[in-house]
Parts: structure tokens; C-alpha cells; sequence
């Protein structure tokens, strides 16, 4: 299994990649991406199973990718989870509508990443 | 009083008669206004100021400092006459402390000292502004932070992630002393079940049990550790969640920034125009009244 890690922030990146391995995944099992567009070439180049993505990102943002991604490419059903400090009502729903599997507020606990991200991998 | 051709003509090419350097100053201001126009009252007039030497101060005093009769113009003119007495007295200060100065800024560095503590005492008062440079511009500033902590975060994340990987050969280690510690056990069991009266046997068995004991100290505690540098890197979320509060603040002064510079902006066709320093209606105390305005022109134009 593969995952991709999104963000721009490298603490950030780590900080996933920790909780990550901490599911038994081991540093091989995940690449990372500091923006939209590194995400992208990163897909267009290899296979992904998961894709953990921020929002606000310099290049292209998380949304943007999301609809790349469900619009475009062989990812299209790949399952997202979009980690990200925006915490608005609206903000849920827009990524919701963009297709992201499910949606993680910063900041976060290592549990709820473990819960969401067996959620996303059983279905 | 009269003097002769020679006294006079020796007067005219500057020589002293009195034997006193101050006649010699004073002769190129006689030159200047002896062109062909003196008349036989002023050659007496500077021949006396020649013989005393207090009416030669006087007449130098007169030519050097023209100004000083501008001053006791202004000084006769009412309402200007207040403000002119302390002047007065000032001056010879000024004109006492400047040379001091002088002598003491003769070099750049001397100079650049001075004028640099001068300006910083000025923007520590808040008259003049923070100089634009890098260190003072605020998103170079908090751009710099940002970036600075991230870098920062990320050296806190690696001692972290050290002490984890740490933690992890320990529990490593410790599971394999428990391994032979548990062999330990057993066999030390079944030799002092064997040979009871042995007492090696059964205090090794013992001392294999404290041994176990303290290794699961050891490992509650690296759990606990654990737990909490899980913790701390879970609490360095909150450095990004920081760091985009920061590009916040950042966004809104570009904005605003763009925005007075919409607001003031010109279209560069407008020559630059000259600006009045003394305006009817400023705190000012040397601005002219129109009576003022009136005496003096009058009495420049006598």
C-alpha cells in the first residue's frame, strides 16, 4: 500500500508520516509533496492507494488537486482525506462537493488520523 | 585734521601707520569703498579709526557682520523686539560651540557615529520613521520568522524523532534481556526445586525475578516517554497552524499596502512643487505680521 502525503509545511509532513507508521506502515509505504503540483507529477508518475492532502498550499492548493485529480488521470478513485486548518462549515462542504473522502481539522490527534484513515481503507 | 598726499596714499596701498596688524585688515575694506569716491571727511574718518584701535574693531565688526545691522533693524521694529534680545545672546553660544564641534567630527567615521546616534535618537523619540531597510520592512520580517521556524520546527522534530528511535532500540534491547531473563528464571526454578538445599540457586531465581521487575520499570517508563514525545509532536502542529496565522497577517498588509498605494499614487505628470515653510496660521513665532512686514520693508528701503 502507498500513501501520499500533501503539505507544504515539512513539520507537517513528518508529523503524518509519524502517525502514519505508527499504523505499522513503514517510511517505503509514503512519499510527500509540498504543493499541488509536486502531488501531481507524483501521480502522474506512480500509483497511490491513499492521498492525505492540505489545503493551502503555494503552486496549486488541495482543492485544486482534489478536482484534478477526480477529473483527470488514473487516481480518480483513489481515497482522499484532506488535513487542513480550515474549520468552516462551508469550507467542509466545498471539499466535500470536490470529492474528498473525509476531513481533518488541524490541529488533530493521532487517533483521529488512525480512525479516519481505517475508515477510508476498509471501504 | 589733515593729512598729507603721502599719508594718504599710504593709507590707500595698505600701510600701517599705527604699527597694528588690525589696520592692515582693515585697509582692503577702505580699498573697496575708496574707488575714486572719498571724500576728505571719510579719508579723516579712517585715518582717526587707524590711530585708535577700538575704532578699528568697531569698523571691522561693522563690515564683517552686516547682519548685525539687519538684527538691530528688526530689534528697533515693534513686535519683533522681544524675540530678538535672546537671539542675540545666543548667537555668540552657537558660534562658540560650532567650532568645538567641528573639531571634534574632522573624520568620516567620527562623523557617521554622530549623525547615526543622532538619527537613532531621533526614531527612538518617533519623530523620524524606522529607515527602510530589510530588517524593518514587517512581511520581510514575518516572512523571515516564518520561514525561520519551520526550519527550527523541523530541528525539533529530528531530536524528537531521535530520542523515539531511541526509545525504540531500548525496548528493543530490553525485550531481549527479558527473553534470557525468563530462561533465567526457569532454570534457576527447576535447579533450586532440584537441589533445595543449594541456596546459589534459589538466590539467582530471586535475583532473575528483581532483574525482570526492573526491566519492566524500564519499559513502563520508555512507554510513558513515548506517550509524551508522541504528544510534543502532535503539540508542533500547532507551529504550522502558527505559521499560516502569520501568512494571514501578511496577506492583509499586502493588501493594504496595495491599497494606499492605489489611494496616493499620482500620474507622474506633475512637476514636483515648491512648498511654503512659513504659513499664515502655523506656530510659529518668526512669522511676520503685516505691520512687521511693512516697517521692515521700510527700513530696507531707506
Amino acid at each position: 500500500m502507498k500513501i501520499l502525503i500533501v503539505d507544504d509545511s515539512s513539520t507537517m509532513r513528518r508529523i503524518i508520516g509519524n502517525v502514519v507508521m505508527q499504523l505499522g506502515f513503514s517510511k517505503s509505504d509514503f512519499d510527500e509533496a509540498e504543493d499541488g503540483l509536486k502531488a501531481w507529477k507524483l501521480l502522474s508518475e506512480g500509483q497511490y492507494d491513499l492521498v492525505l492532502t492540505d489545503w493551502n498550499m503555494p503552486n496549486m492548493n488541495g482543492l485544486e488537486l482534489v478536482q484534478k485529480i477526480r477529473a483527470e488521470g488514473s487516481h480518480t478513485k483513489v481515497p482522499i482525506i484532506m488535513i487542513t486548518t480550515e474549520g468552516g462549515k462551508a469550507e467542509v462542504v466545498t471539499a466535500l462537493k470536490a470529492g474528498v473522502n473525509n476531513y481533518i481539522v488541524k490541529p488533530f490527534s493521532a487517533e483521529v488520523l488512525k480512525e479516519k484513515l481505517d475508515g477510508v481503507m476498509k471501504k | 585734521m589733515s593729512m598729507s598726499q603721502e599719508e594718504i596714499e599710504a593709507l590707500m596701498n595698505g600701510i600701517d601707520l599705527g604699527g597694528d596688524d588690525d589696520t592692515q585688515e582693515s585697509t582692503p575694506v577702505v580699498e573697496e569703498d575708496s574707488q575714486g569716491t572719498l571724500s576728505a571727511d571719510d579719508i579723516e574718518s579712517l585715518i582717526n579709526q587707524t590711530k585708535n584701535e577700538e575704532v578699528v574693531e568697531a569698523t571691522n565688526s561693522n563690515s564683517e557682520v552686516s547682519d548685525d545691522d539687519i538684527e538691530a533693524m528688526l530689534a528697533s521694529i515693534g513686535g519683533i523686539t522681544d524675540n530678538t534680545p535672546p537671539k542675540v545672546e545666543e548667537k555668540p553660544k552657537a558660534a562658540e560651540s560650532k567650532p568645538k564641534k567641528e573639531i571634534i567630527v574632522d573624520n568620516d567615521e567620527e562623523i557617521e557615529k554622530l549623525a547615526s546616534s543622532w538619527a537613532s535618537k531621533k526614531v527612538e523619540e518617533g519623530i523620524f520613521p524606522y529607515p527602510v531597510t530589510k530588517d524593518h520592512k514587517p512581511i520581510n520580517q514575518l516572512s523571515e520568522v516564518a520561514n525561520d521556524s519551520e526550519e527550527k520546527a523541523s530541528k525539533i522534530f529530528d531530536v524528537l524523532s531521535f530520542i523515539l528511535d531511541e526509545n525504540n532500540v531500548i525496548q528493543q534491547e530490553s525485550k531481549k534481556i527479558d527473553e534470557f531473563l525468563n530462561k533465567q528464571i526457569a532454570l534457576m526454578q527447576a535447579l533450586s526445586a532440584k537441589f533445595p538445599n543449594i541456596g546459589v540457586f534459589q538466590a539467582n531465581h530471586q535475583s532473575a525475578v528483581a532483574l525482570k521487575d526492573s526491566i519492566k520499570v524500564i519499559k513502563s517508563k520508555v512507554d510513558a516517554e513515548n506517550m509524551q514525545l508522541f504528544e510534543a509532536m502532535e503539540l508542533m502542529q500547532f507551529h504550522d497552524i502558527n505559521r499560516q496565522k502569520i501568512e494571514r497577517v501578511m496577506a492583509v498588509i499586502r493588501k493594504l499596502s496595495g491599497y494606499l498605494n492605489n489611494l496616493f499614487e499620482d500620474d507622474g505628470s506633475h512637476k514636483e512643487v515648491a512648498v511654503a515653510k512659513h504659513i499664515h496660521g502655523d506656530a510659529n513665532s518668526d512669522l511676520v505680521g503685516g505691520d512687521d512686514l511693512e516697517a521692515l520693508i521700510a527700513e530696507f528701503n531707506k
